[in-house]
């Protein structure tokens, strides 16, 4: 019994260990724009960069998604030639997976993120900030 | 009949449920996803604690509720799999993110409940198998905290939580409609029942071959 016992807390203890270790690496998805500005990129290397879509800038291309994204600090443009999910609009926030050309992102994945809040037909918004950021 | 009961309210509630405008009518899963991972994580917690009584005590009544805890907790956690992934499909536009540490790990916890339900055909002997589960029972659930906060701790696609989250609990105010907010409650409280009947379901059976192991002269004469 005793030595059951000393398995079970010496277990609890290494998924914990394991666990906290792989917490502190700070594990990442994605980039925000501003982070973009900090990280080193070799030449034509893929990342993948989250934002909301800025009002008023989607723009058609012929096949082409044209947009600009921000996280409030850093706008990127986007160049988007892929498959757009249905709920892609203005200031939703969407994670999008390419290589920098320069200044421009061009994308050929999309991924929308949505948010925490659910709001009913009857009109009723709440204002929480609770973004992920 | 006491199970199918909340089940088919729970159904029609969420048929006929308020969605979210934005997202559009599959974010009815939410009364479906959320509940079911809520008493999958319920189910995992009472395994764990039967699994340390049943240890403690060598009472089979206890490795007979441990195990109807984990088979239910196995239901709910397929059923939340499949309704999120369903809900992914028609909101981030995937199926499944290789790169999400909640949907990675949610998979795992899946995988080690099959694993505690399985290690009880290893060995014909019922007590030293139920011993031996019940470790596997008991480790188990060090996964839900860290499934809880691995939406906080990894920055990935998976939103945050809208109910269980600290601004949440501090303000009292969920960041949803009140319409929705009640149907989802009202879900969890149905689910609830539906988990508490399934259990009591399941543990007819452990009880059986507890009984035929325990007693097997009384198993002859019939």
């Amino acid at each position: 019994m005793k030595k059951n016992f000393i398995i079970v807390l010496l277990g609890i203890g290494l998924i914990i260990y394991a666990s906290s270790i792989i917490a502190s690496r700070n594990t990442i998805y994605y980039y925000t724009t501003s982070e973009t500005l900090n990280i080193e990129l070799e030449n034509e290397e893929r990342i993948k960069l989250g934002g909301f879509v800025v009002e008023g800038t989607i723009a058609k291309d012929g096949g082409f998604t044209n947009f600009i994204i921000t996280d409030g600090n850093k706008d990127i443009e986007i160049i988007f030639d892929g498959f757009v999910p249905e709920l892609f609009q203005e200031n939703m926030g969407v994670i999008l997976d390419g290589v920098f050309d320069n200044d421009t992102f061009l994308a050929d994945d999309m991924l929308v993120k949505h948010d925490n809040e659910y709001v009913s037909s009857d009109g009723e918004t709440y204002n929480v900030e609770n973004y992920s950021e | 009949m006491m199970l199918f009961g909340p089940l088919v309210v729970w159904l029609l509630i969420t048929i006929f449920g308020p969605y979210d405008v934005t997202q559009g009518v599959s974010s009815k899963l939410l009364y479906v996803h959320v509940p079911t991972v809520w008493i999958a994580y319920l189910a995992y917690t009472l395994t764990f604690l039967y699994s340390a009584l049943y240890l403690f005590s060598k009472k089979s009544k206890y490795d007979s509720i441990a195990l109807a805890n984990a088979k239910s907790g196995v239901v709910f956690t397929i059923v939340t799999l499949l309704s999120g992934s369903y809900w992914g499909k028609q909101t981030w536009g995937t199926w499944w993110v290789w790169g999400d540490a909640r949907l990675n790990l949610t998979a795992i916890l899946l995988l080690v409940y099959l694993g505690y339900i399985a290690s009880r055909q290893f060995n014909k002997d019922l007590g030293k198998t139920a011993r031996n589960s019940s470790f596997i029972g008991i480790f188990g659930v060090i996964q839900i905290p860290i499934l809880h906060f691995s939406v906080i701790w990894w920055r990935s696609v998976h939103q945050q939580a809208s109910i269980l989250s600290q601004e949440t609990v501090a303000s009292g105010d969920a960041p949803m409609s009140s319409d929705i907010l009640i149907t989802l409650l009202l879900s969890v409280l149905l689910v609830t029942l539906v988990h508490t009947f399934l259990t009591k379901r399941f543990r007819i059976s452990n009880d059986i071959l507890w009984d035929n192991y325990l007693n097997p002269k009384s198993r002859a004469k019939i």
